[in-house]
């Protein structure tokens, strides 16, 4: 059974197709890259499993079970964790804080346990304890140590991608979906991004989707890959197969 | 700085010994005070205290979590005609009385809660407005609740203790305001009030982390309306007596305003804006009372304006004070404090 | 009696869309909801009463002056308080605009006092003039004609000069109207204007019908907002209808199902249209992209 299944999923914005009977499907600790030029619906294919969009016609299954009609934190509580092309941090919290959202699904306090919690052992001193040192093992691999107490609207950008990586991690989901995460990152910290992504695969067992413009990147680092343009998928593989096709060579550069 | 040993510092009420100091000396300060000082007085700080509860319940709904609210006099209406009724009709004892019109303030808020989760910002305001103003004309409409004619609340005083009126009042408003803001600051601290915030930020990303942002919303303002029900109750047994006129658009305002002045999202802004607003608007009441400025006022107004229109200076000071915060000073009295305080600790740097 | 009913709806539903209309023209350029609006009308109408009773001078300068003291008082406010903000999110600006409403009230009040004071019109509201059965004043008539010319106005300023393509040019699309040399702020300012002597005209309407004090506008505000809402708030046309029909259905409600509680009607149509068709009659409702 694979790990996601998209299949012949259309999304239209006024008259605009966003996605057009597009299908694929990834399998279980894949990594799996979506390329295509701007404007060919890679976000818009996010935000479908995503459930911030429903799509008008087709389906999206996670591991056998259909998700397209839920909401966006159900799909969330079945372990989808996601980052997003601008990003989108809490800005007025802190890293700690933000990482701290990703446990949410793993935690239970609610408003009376908060109210009560009073001393070392209440439930929810105990319960944030138990989870704050959790975050702490993802900020050490991320190495986001200095910035744990720091507001995340201060932060430089590459370090706030770095935290949107870590608040899906902390989710400990089995699917996670990367939109650009190498956008606007040096070379240094793309590098180091590389190594994580395959890190996460690799030690969490993680299935990774990725939409990504590098293609040194996605070609490096990608199990297969697909490419879609205006909403349609032009090609699938793997990197070398779909590097050398035809038609993904016309939409990138043109016609000859 | 220390070094951080354990997590439950991130999270512990009172961190480190001089927390605990100051704390224990503001208990102590605010539990001897009705010893020092007598009657107006003692009132003065008891109406501090109902509206600090108001401003805390009302900043987790607009500083945490980023709706808005121009019905919170509509809430406390609610929670204090609740008292009074069970207190008049029911012979309910006031505490469980105040319990009561909290929740019924939070089911209140909860019902509100629900078209609020389609609306934006402009939206909410305009239909959180047009609620408060619903409140009022049925509260006023209805013989049950004394018609705009008002009702007398009972007096609540605790004899068995030893104390007056007055300091019953403010025994019990103070220890339910302390308590609330210790709740609004654990709320914060953990799990709930980090979803607020969350869904403050950014709802999409809230939502993709797993946070129900419909039910953290409808939470938000039921939490906060429990808060201005309980204020409700408190300020009815205060004043002793209740009408509908009490409760109007521009107490909302009020409100609003007070927590703005104090600063947006933080407990300290609620409680800063609370004291210095009920200060201000007592103060500004009797204008012409204060040496220097009151004379001076006086003579304004009997040139240019009216004397007997003097008391509405308390609306164009509050307005004024409310557009310079916006214009310089988005965090208010705490953004003010804060800067003070990192002054003084790099200070002479 | 229905018919009656219907027209004196029309009369004060006249006065909803007029300041609905205020309303949308600068929720429309700036997303805020104005919530001094109501005020800044309350005091352009107290300009006019002492223009016209404490000076005794005729009227067209009284409403001359209200309309120009109106003018200043819009542009003003933008030009001093909404483009200064320091963070102009949302939130910060609805603050603004009550701070405004505050301070507008409070001097008001200091000025004048809270007397209820008495604006004379020249059309008075106990003549009447009898069309097939149905009753109208001669202030009724003149509220539903003053209502209709400033549609007529507004249409022909939006649609027709150079001024008013620059302003929808704005609402439409701030940015693009600023790379193409429209100073946005500016015209921002301009709308505020607008709306603020339509704000004045619905003020000077309605101060015979209520009495001049400094709460005549809390009511009318709210049903103004209820109206804009109806409409959409993002549409003009849709303003005006949403007055109107307010207007009526309030009549209606008043007469057939109970006086008393009239006046939670408005908040009765927020919440419901709120709840079961955001987007108003005629206004669109669109969403955030990430």
């Amino acid at each position: 059974m694979p790990m996601l299944k998209v299949s012949h999923i259309t999304k239209t914005f006024g008259g605009l197709k966003a996605l057009d009977d597009l299908s694929f499907s990834v399998e279980k600790g894949e990594i799996y890259s979506v390329i295509g030029p701007n404007g060919a619906g890679k976000s818009t294919l996010f935000n479908c499993i995503n459930s911030i969009y429903t799509p008008e016609n087709g389906t999206i299954s996670y591991k056998g079970e259909e998700i397209t009609n839920l909401s966006s934190n159900g799909v969330a509580s079945l372990g989808i964790a996601r980052t997003f092309q601008n990003i989108e941090l809490f800005s007025r919290l802190t890293t700690m804080e933000n990482l701290m959202l990703g446990r949410h699904l793993h935690m239970k306090t609610g408003l009376l346990a908060s109210a009560s919690m009073w001393w070392r052992g209440s439930k929810a001193a105990q319960e944030e304890i138990k989870h704050r040192e959790k975050v702490e093992e993802i900020i050490d691999i991320l190495d986001l140590q200095a910035y744990r107490d720091k507001f995340v609207s201060q932060l430089p950008y590459g370090i706030q991608k770095m935290v949107e990586l870590g608040r899906a991690l902390c989710m400990e989901p089995d699917l996670l979906l990367l939109d650009e995460p190498a956008a606007g990152l040096n070379n240094e910290e793309r590098e180091d991004l590389i190594f994580w992504i395959r890190d996460i695969r690799d030690e969490f067992g993680i299935t990774v989707v990725m939409i990504e413009h590098n293609m040194q990147m996605v070609v490096d680092i990608s199990d297969r890959i697909l490419v879609i343009n205006f909403g349609k998928k032009l090609a699938e593989g793997l990197p070398e197969e779909v590097i050398n096709h035809q038609e993904v060579i016309n939409a990138y550069l043109g016609q000859p | 700085m220390d070094m951080k040993r354990d997590y439950y510092e991130d999270v512990q009420l009172l961190h480190g010994k001089t927390a605990r100091f100051w704390f224990f000396l503001l208990l102590i300060t605010l539990a001897s005070l009705p010893f020092i000082i007598k009657g107006y007085y003692v009132y003065i700080l008891s109406l501090m205290a109902v509206n600090v509860i108001v401003a805390l319940g009302l900043n987790l709904l607009v500083g945490n979590t980023g709706q808005i609210s121009l019905g919170h006099a509509g809430f406390v209406a609610i929670g204090a005609y609740t008292t009074a009724i069970l207190m008049i009709s029911f012979a309910v004892p006031f505490i469980p009385a105040m319990i009561a019109g909290g929740l019924i303030a939070a089911f209140f808020g909860f019902l509100l809660g629900l078209p609020a989760l389609r609306l934006e910002g402009p939206y909410l305001a305009i239909a959180t407005l047009a609620f408060g103003l619903a409140i009022t004309t049925v509260i006023g409409r209805v013989g049950f609740f004394g018609g705009h004619m008002g009702l007398s609340v009972p007096a609540v005083r605790f004899e068995s203790l030893g104390l007056t009126r007055d300091e019953s009042v403010y025994y019990v408003a103070m220890i339910t305001a302390v308590l609330l803001g210790i709740f609004a600051r654990n709320f914060l601290k953990t799990r709930p009030g980090r979803a607020f915030q969350a869904v403050r930020d950014s709802d999409i990303a809230a939502a993709a982390m797993g946070v129900n942002v419909s039910y953290y919303k409808t939470l938000s303002f039921a939490v906060s309306a429990f808060y201005a029900g309980i204020a409700g109750g408190l300020w009815a047994i205060l004043i002793g007596f209740i009408n509908p006129g009490l409760f109007s658009f521009i107490l909302s305002i009020l409100y609003l305003a007070t927590v703005v002045i104090g600063g947006l999202g933080t407990i300290l802004g609620s409680v800063l804006g609370a004291v210095v607003v009920t200060f201000l608007s007592l103060q500004l009441e009797n204008v012409q009372t204060i040496p220097g400025i009151g004379q001076l006022l006086e003579a304004f107004s009997k040139q240019f304006m009216t004397l007997s229109g003097l008391p509405n200076i308390v609306w164009v000071l509050t307005g004024l004070i409310l557009i310079l915060i916006v214009l310089f000073e988005p965090l208010g009295l705490y953004g003010i404090w804060s800067r003070i305080k990192t002054y003084w600790k790099t200070w002479p740097f | 009696m229905t018919g009656q009913l219907i027209i004196s709806g029309l009369t004060i539903g006249s006065i909803y869309a007029m300041l609905a209309l205020a309303m949308s023209i600068i929720y429309k350029a700036s997303e805020i909801p104005n919530f001094a609006q109501g005020d800044m009308g309350m005091i352009s109408t107290y300009i006019a009463y002492m223009i016209l009773v404490v000076h005794g001078w005729p009227f067209w300068m009284a409403f001359a002056g209200a309309m120009i003291f109106a003018v200043i008082l819009g542009f003003l406010f933008e030009f001093l308080f909404i483009r200064r903000a320091k963070e102009p999110n949302i939130l910060n600006l609805i603050i603004v605009t009550l701070g405004f409403q505050l301070f507008l009230y409070g001097m008001t009040g200091w000025r004048w006092g809270s007397d209820q004071r008495r604006l004379g019109m020249p059309f008075s509201e106990t003549d009447t003039i009898n069309v097939g059965g149905v009753v109208i004043s001669h202030l009724g008539v003149a509220t539903i004609l003053t209502s209709i010319i400033i549609m007529v106005m507004l249409w022909f300023f939006l649609s027709r000069t150079k001024l008013g393509l620059a302003m929808k040019a704005v609402q439409q699309n701030p940015m693009a109207a600023e790379i193409n040399g429209i100073p946005k702020d500016r015209i921002l300012g301009i709308s505020f204007a607008i709306s603020s002597v339509i704000g004045a005209m619905a003020g000077m309407m309605i101060a015979p019908i209520t009495t001049l004090d400094p709460n005549m506008m809390w009511d009318p505000l709210m049903k103004g907002f209820a109206a804009a809402v109806l409409g959409g708030m993002t549409s003009l046309p849709g303003a005006i209808i949403g007055g109107y029909l307010l207007g009526i259905i309030e009549n209606l409600f008043g007469f057939y199902v109970s006086l008393e509680f009239k006046s939670v009607v408005a908040f009765l149509i927020i919440v419901l249209v709120l709840v079961f068709k955001p987007a108003g009659i005629l206004g669109h409702h669109y969403v955030r992209k990430v």
